[in-house]
């Protein structure tokens, strides 16, 4: 097991930078997932870990090894990409034994840890097929051993659910959760999918334009995000401006109604941002919420219903359960969850409060 | 239904091919099996005089061999130039890519006869290489250059080049790049990436290129003629002789024949050996 740190690790490709500046240390087998929107740098972060990019300044460590300067083949990676990258001209055993051969092990020991490698990723059977005869999600799981039978520092995984339909890519996730956890390598993942970064990681890295917004565990990146951006990004969310009544932590909603804040206000008076996440927000009859508004649009979905609802703080998005139903311009009350409301700075700045 | 309006679309490329090529060979098929004549080009009846004469009598038997010599030399020479060109190509930036790839076909917008001359003016015991080397004392007799399999296989590599170039470049383009990071990753050098990645993955490339070449190298006149004289005998110089010249058309279409199933064989045999079974 490896412990990996970035230190001001810099990127910059002529004049423009595509990392400014990302520290970032991840413990011994831990799952660190980098999420962020196209072009903010989570890619490069992993392509100059797996050294296909040169730094151009800062340092990579793995156990306070510094291989910032290391070829890619020195670096003792194991690394799965978005389009599985196998070898189409090899067998699945031949794919596996590669990395293997490239480091000089004996022939029979080769033999031995592929077949092992391949009852690891549950593809026993297919040893002598070639990659174009399986199918997406068997041609990842042969990325996943390949990398993984080398026994490397860490593993690196680029999008690599991206090129799977919806209810494989579910399966997967789980299944790489299980293995990572099983071999408890040190492990870094790359997806602009929230959700995936959400349940299969230790720890969640938000990145936008080159910076780590956030670098926290799933749920409180979700939670208590460290600014609005982090916020919308990580999932659907509600800001409300409201003022703030006495010494902080309360805050008075249009109507009237007052609600004490469970997180530390660390400023009084004035407006403040705070954020509702949809399902913290209840439906009630008129009368009984803390605040009126009326349905404008719903979505049924499933397990639950979506409603857009106009209201004197804007519209509010706001998760239901099935079980009682309100129609598209019905007058409704909104009720919070004031344990969980979430204040922001009025700028959306991060915020010690969230760090 | 449908597949009966799908074959009538067919029909027009069938009838053309069946008319100009399959009728053709047929023709010449039955052509070499004539009896000879003098005075006209086949007599009556039909006999094996036309291969009997190829093959046993060592001017026209030894050409077969020469043919296939210089088709292999050819497609060795074209593989081993068209690689590299193939491979940067493949690496270049999308503007460069579109001017190498202009570069590459350039030879073919310049017609067969005037590419094989301007070798001849080049490589004659007179040409621009000899005299140059001559006037700067480095040789007092000329170098053979031409009227050789040198100066044949090097005019057709030249002429065949971009037929080489094409099909290994779209078989390198066809590479996911990723799949050379992946062996970096299992800790595999750049040689060793070459030897076990890109050379094997490319191989599809390899065999239409090589193929290709051979044949269309191995079928060639105009250069052959041109460049190597009578002294490097083809048997496609040969045939053209023996059907215009000789007016012997059961002995030409003997030995047009002899050289198309011996090509064919040789192919047969190279995608045999060279077959990729992961495709």
């Amino acid at each position: 097991m490896t412990e990996v740190s970035l230190l001001s690790l810099t990127k910059s490709y002529g004049k423009a930078a595509a990392l400014k500046g990302i520290s970032l240390k991840i413990g011994h087998g831990e799952f660190v997932s980098l999420l962020g929107p196209s072009g903010c740098g989570k890619s490069t972060t992993l392509k100059c870990i797996a050294g296909f990019e040169d730094v151009t300044d800062g340092k990579i460590l793995f156990d306070n090894r510094d291989i910032s300067r290391k070829l890619p083949e020195d670096r003792d990676i194991g690394m799965v990409f978005q389009s599985y990258a196998l070898f189409p001209h090899m067998s699945v055993a031949q794919n596996l034994a590669f990395g293997l051969e490239m480091r000089r092990v004996p022939k029979d020991q080769i033999a031995a840890r592929v077949a092992r490698a391949m009852e690891m990723v549950q593809l026993g059977a297919y040893a002598d097929r070639y990659p174009k005869a399986l199918s997406g999600g068997q041609q990842q799981r042969v990325a996943l051993a390949r990398a993984l039978v080398i026994e490397p520092a860490i593993m690196l995984l680029d999008e690599p659910l991206a090129n799977l339909d919806a209810k494989l890519r579910d399966e997967m996730r789980g299944f790489i959760r299980d293995l990572q956890k099983r071999v408890g390598i040190t492990t870094i993942y790359v997806t602009h999918d929230q959700g995936e970064a959400m349940t299969m990681s230790d720890r969640v890295v938000v990145m936008f334009d080159g910076e780590i917004a956030q670098a926290a565990a799933p749920e409180t990146v979700y939670d208590r995000p460290a600014s609005e951006r982090v916020a919308r990004f990580v999932g659907n969310a509600n800001i409300l401006e409201l003022p703030v009544a006495g010494q902080g932590g309360q805050i008075v909603l249009p109507g009237g109604h007052a609600l004490q804040i469970a997180a530390p206000v660390p400023w009084a008076g004035g407006r403040l941002r705070v954020m509702a996440r949809p399902e913290q927000i209840a439906l009630t009859e008129p009368s009984a919420g803390h605040l009126g508004g009326r349905v404008a649009r719903r979505y049924f979905s499933g397990g639950h219903v979506e409603y857009h609802v106009d209201t004197d703080c804007g519209p509010l998005i706001v998760l239901c359960p099935t079980s009682r139903s309100y129609a598209e311009g019905e007058a409704v009350g909104l009720q919070f969850d004031a344990e969980r409301l979430w204040p922001m700075q009025r700028t959306g700045l991060p915020e010690e409060a969230a760090a | 239904m449908r597949r009966l309006r799908a074959s009538i679309l067919i029909l027009p490329s069938a009838a053309l091919i069946f008319l100009f090529i399959v009728l053709p060979y047929v023709n010449v098929l039955v052509m070499s099996f004539r009896a000879p004549a003098d005075g006209q080009p086949y007599g009556e009846g039909f006999s094996l005089q036309g291969y009997v004469q190829f093959f046993s009598e060592s001017y026209y038997a030894l050409s077969l061999p020469q043919s296939l010599l210089l088709g292999a030399l050819t497609t060795a020479l074209c593989l081993i130039l068209a690689y590299p060109v193939a491979l940067h190509i493949a690496t270049a930036s999308k503007r460069w890519r579109g001017i190498l790839y202009g570069i590459v076909l350039s030879p073919l917008l310049v017609g067969i006869v005037v590419r094989s001359y301007g070798w001849t003016i080049l490589l004659g015991n007179s040409g621009v290489i000899n005299s140059t080397l001559r006037e700067m004392g480095l040789i007092t007799r000329p170098l053979p250059l031409m009227y050789n399999n040198f100066g044949v296989v090097l005019a057709l590599a030249h002429v065949f080049l971009p037929f080489m170039v094409l099909p290994l470049l779209s078989s390198l383009q066809a590479m996911d790049p990723a799949v050379q990071q992946a062996a970096r990753s299992l800790g595999a050098g750049r040689l060793t990436i070459f030897r076990r990645i890109t050379l094997p993955i490319s191989m599809p490339g390899i065999q239409s290129g090589c193929i290709l070449v051979f044949v269309l190298a191995i079928s060639s006149y105009v250069t052959p003629a041109l460049v190597g004289g009578m002294r490097v005998k083809t048997t496609t110089l040969l045939v053209v002789d023996a059907l215009i010249d000789q007016f012997q058309w059961p002995f030409g279409s003997a030995m047009a024949l002899t050289l198309a199933v011996s090509a064919g064989i040789v192919v047969l045999v190279f995608a045999r050996l060279t077959r990729i079974k992961w495709s």
